[in-house]
């Protein structure tokens, strides 16, 4: 944890203290490295012009509003298929190609279907998110042993009676034959002995064992998410910071642009490791309170 | 002797490129946004020759920018794996730069580097550098210390313990890494001759976009596909081969 | 001139921030030509002394002579050893991953060849030369390692538990052999394990060790004749030394 932290600090010391080094003494033309003081100064003038806070809250906007219709129907369709393996082995292949396939490449084609205005840089963004948690949600419901899948519908669906009479012994062979199934159903079996109820037991022996990959898949598609709406802004759009900035590299505007790319790297990793910090804590916290 | 399998799946190809140009044909979609396969054919038929030019140049930028990303990755990967104090280190950092979506620093290298060749090999090393750089790290550190016990127990020089011990240990993890970045590459070079560019598949496909020549661009993204399908089969087979002992392992 | 010969030997390990003891005042030497045992409870120091001897750590106090000369870094031309683990390179076939110790070295391929065909023959792998270690069981792959650590031809073998991971048939098989294989090469073996029937069986002397920090409580000869075979293991002579062994340990304060 400490060398982590110690690389971070190394790092910034090394890539900020070296820029502005490098651009003090000269070492390179300042119309192509500009100082990394001066650069900041430009940003804080950007954060208090109106225009280029709109065009952040433009993009901002289309991250969030493209991951928010996303996710829950990534997260759904992927539970979804993952429960019905028929469906599922229908779209396997299908879900595969595609992720197989880089979806950027497909911009030009999307913008000549759809134009390019907020909408379709949303659906843009949408595109690129949701392949990713849906295969992360998928695999976190294929993550638990198959009989146990059987087991939740049976909890949902008839009186836990019926199940310990019929359904256990019925599975028993199942079980049998892989110690970890073995294992997690006899957990379940105390649990059920202990009076935990089909909710309790769904809640705090699934949940936890799916969610860090849910988690991981929403954090990976929120990346991608920003990629696809940044290069939409960049490739044929009139607003958003991606076309500013793209515009500050067509009239080779510096500093200007050296501001933004700093914003959105700062942004970007801001969001990426808060959610790293939401996977870690779900994990832990669930691992707490959870039997399994 | 021609398989009834494959066959089976050829006539199922032939059908669907028929009912495909049978719904541009008819008008279900515009021939403004799907392309119907004659016109891609006639695109490829007038301009083939413009458009293998194109390839070349893609395909000399990616040829470049994989030799590079490779080298640098792998060799960094397995510098600062080689030592705990730098691994524990510089993963975290590398891993959190991953996050920044690097197209955003195109433009920069557009106006240090002009939009030629050099800008798109730079953001293809770019974009393929950190996956291979933190698998290998992975690989590397993944190496169990009895296998370095032992390197040291036969007298092995640290230069044969790296060559002939850590990095076929490690090299299953440092193939899944050059099959991820090496893709990421192809894209990267591909998406930034798409922004901007003298030349290139990718620059073709935007300029014919602007035309609305849709066979063209249609044509142009089917090589860019095959291209990025090709690597990553390519990869895939190279990432199964090294894994098969992996798989199972020694004693 | 004895071929290892250790002195007042000392081993402290510093973590965090307290001292751990492991070995204090060790003394004993061995003679070439034996097979020699050592013998101790868990977490002793058995694996210690015997990293020390191959120069892989070095010692806080006292001396170690190997061949007469004071022992800093590995010396793989006079010492080979095999580990628990057979630490085999799986793409390598048996017959490869034998010849490893002499490709290091540059030794041409004839020569390897043929030295490592025999010495697989002589673990009783000759026809698995071409098997890579995944094919092989756990016996075998340890088979393979100690052919390995015959390869360079080195005066002194050291064995650290090397038997400790497989199951008990297999394990006793595995000492039969190695006792044969020891009387056609007369090498010597420095072994170390936990299990005293091991101990007793394969050497002539054996070392016991106390518990941590781990010393020499003494030296037992074992004076059955050899070659020996396993029904021995079952005799009241052996059983004695057995129980005398054992109760040396377990009556030992800490």
């Amino acid at each position: 944890m400490r060398a982590a932290l110690l690389g971070y600090v190394i790092f910034a010391v090394i890539l900020l203290g070296g820029w502005e080094l490098i651009a003090r003494l000269d070492l390179v033309d300042p119309e192509l490295l500009p100082p990394f003081s001066q650069v900041c100064a430009i940003l804080w003038q950007f954060m208090h012009d109106p225009r280029f806070t709109a065009d952040l809250g433009v993009t901002a906007g289309e991250v969030g509003v493209a991951f928010l219709i996303a996710a829950p129907l990534a997260v759904t369709s992927g539970f979804l298929l993952g429960e019905r393996l028929l469906l599922a082995q229908t779209f396997n292949p299908v879900v595969h190609f595609i992720l197989a396939v880089p979806q950027s490449i497909f911009l030009p084609v999307f913008i000549l279907a759809f134009g390019i205005g907020f909408l379709e840089k949303v659906l843009f963004g949408i595109t690129h998110a949701y392949f990713v948690i849906l295969v992360n949600s998928f695999a976190a419901v294929r993550s638990i042993p198959h009989p146990l899948i059987a087991v939740a519908h049976v909890f949902g669906a008839t009186p836990a009676q019926i199940y310990t009479r019929i359904y256990l012994p019925a599975m028993l062979p199942l079980v049998l034959t892989g110690l970890r199934i073995g294992m997690v159903l006899c957990i379940i079996a105390v649990a059920r002995v202990f009076g935990a109820t089909p909710a309790q037991i769904y809640t705090r022996i699934y949940l936890p064992a799916m969610l860090p990959l849910v988690l991981t898949g929403l954090r990976i598609g929120m990346v991608l998410c920003i990629i696809g709406v940044l290069l939409a802004e960049m490739y044929a759009s009139r607003s958003g910071i991606g076309r500013r900035i793209f515009g500050w590299g067509e009239s080779a505007q510096i500093p200007e642009l050296l501001a933004g790319i700093m914003l959105v790297s700062i942004l970007t990793i801001a969001v990426n490791e808060t959610m790293r910090l939401a996977e870690l804590h779900v994990g832990r916290f669930y691992r707490r309170t959870s039997i399994a | 002797m021609i398989r009834p399998r494959t066959v089976k799946t050829l006539l199922i190809l032939a059908a669907a490129v028929a009912a495909w140009e049978l719904i541009v044909r008819l008008g279900l979609i515009s021939a403004i946004i799907l392309a119907a396969p004659s016109d891609i054919a006639l695109a490829a038929a007038k301009d083939g020759f413009v458009f293998a030019r194109a390839l070349a140049t893609t395909l000399f930028e990616i040829g470049t920018a994989i030799l590079i990303a490779w080298t640098l990755g792998v060799g960094l990967g397995i510098l600062l794996g080689s030592s705990h104090a730098w691994a524990a280190a510089a993963a975290p950092v590398l891993s959190s730069l991953f996050a920044i979506p690097l197209i955003i620093i195109y433009p920069l290298l557009m106006a240090w580097l002009g939009i030629g060749a050099l800008s798109k090999i730079v953001f293809g090393v770019l974009s393929g550098f950190f996956p291979i750089a933190l698998n290998t790290i992975d690989g590397v550190r993944a190496v169990e210390q009895r296998y370095i016990v032992f390197a040291r127990s036969v007298g092995a020089t640290p230069l044969q313990t790296h060559a002939r011990i850590i990095f076929p240990l490690a090299l299953p993890a440092i193939v899944s890494g050059l099959r991820v970045g090496t893709g990421l590459v192809v894209i990267g070079v591909v998406v930034t001759e798409m922004l901007a560019s003298l030349g290139g598949v990718g620059f073709l496909i935007s300029y014919h976009r602007t035309l609305f020549d849709t066979g063209h661009v249609y044509f142009g993204m089917l090589l860019a596909l095959l291209v990025a399908v090709g690597v990553n089969l390519a990869l895939t087979r190279l990432d199964r081969r090294v894994g098969s002992w992996r798989e199972q392992g020694e004693g | 001139m004895p071929i290892i010969e250790v002195t007042s030997l000392a081993k402290d390990f510093r973590t965090g921030g307290a001292v751990v003891h492991a070995l204090a005042d060790v003394s004993f030497s061995v003679e070439e030509g034996r097979f020699v045992t050592l013998v101790g409870p868990s977490g002793c120091g058995k694996s210690t002394l015997l990293q020390i001897l191959a120069g892989l750590i070095s010692a806080t106090r006292g001396e170690v002579r190997i061949a007469g000369e004071p022992i800093r870094a590995p010396m793989p031309d006079k010492i080979g050893m095999v580990f628990q683990d057979p630490t085999l390179l799986p793409w390598k076939t048996a017959l490869a991953n034998v010849e490893f110790p002499l490709d290091l070295r540059g030794i041409d391929r004839a020569t390897r060849r043929k030295r490592c065909s025999d010495l697989l023959k002589l673990v009783g792998l000759g026809e698995f030369a071409d098997n890579y270690p995944h094919e092989l069981s756990g016996g075998m792959r340890q088979r393979v390692a100690i052919a390995r650590g015959l390869a360079p031809d080195p005066r002194l073998m050291l064995m650290d538990e090397p038997f400790a991971a497989l199951d008990e048939q297999t394990r006793t098989r595995m000492g039969h052999d190695l006792l044969e294989i020891w009387e056609k090469t007369r090498k010597t073996v420095f072994f170390i394990t936990h299990s005293l029937t091991e101990a007793i069986y394969l050497s002539e002397t054996v070392l016991v060790m106390s518990a941590r920090p781990g010393r020499i409580l003494d030296t037992i000869p074992i004076e059955f004749p050899r070659p020996r075979e396993l029904d021995l293991i079952g005799t009241e002579r052996f059983g004695r030394i057995r129980n005398r062994i054992w109760h040396l340990i377990a009556d030992t304060p800490k």
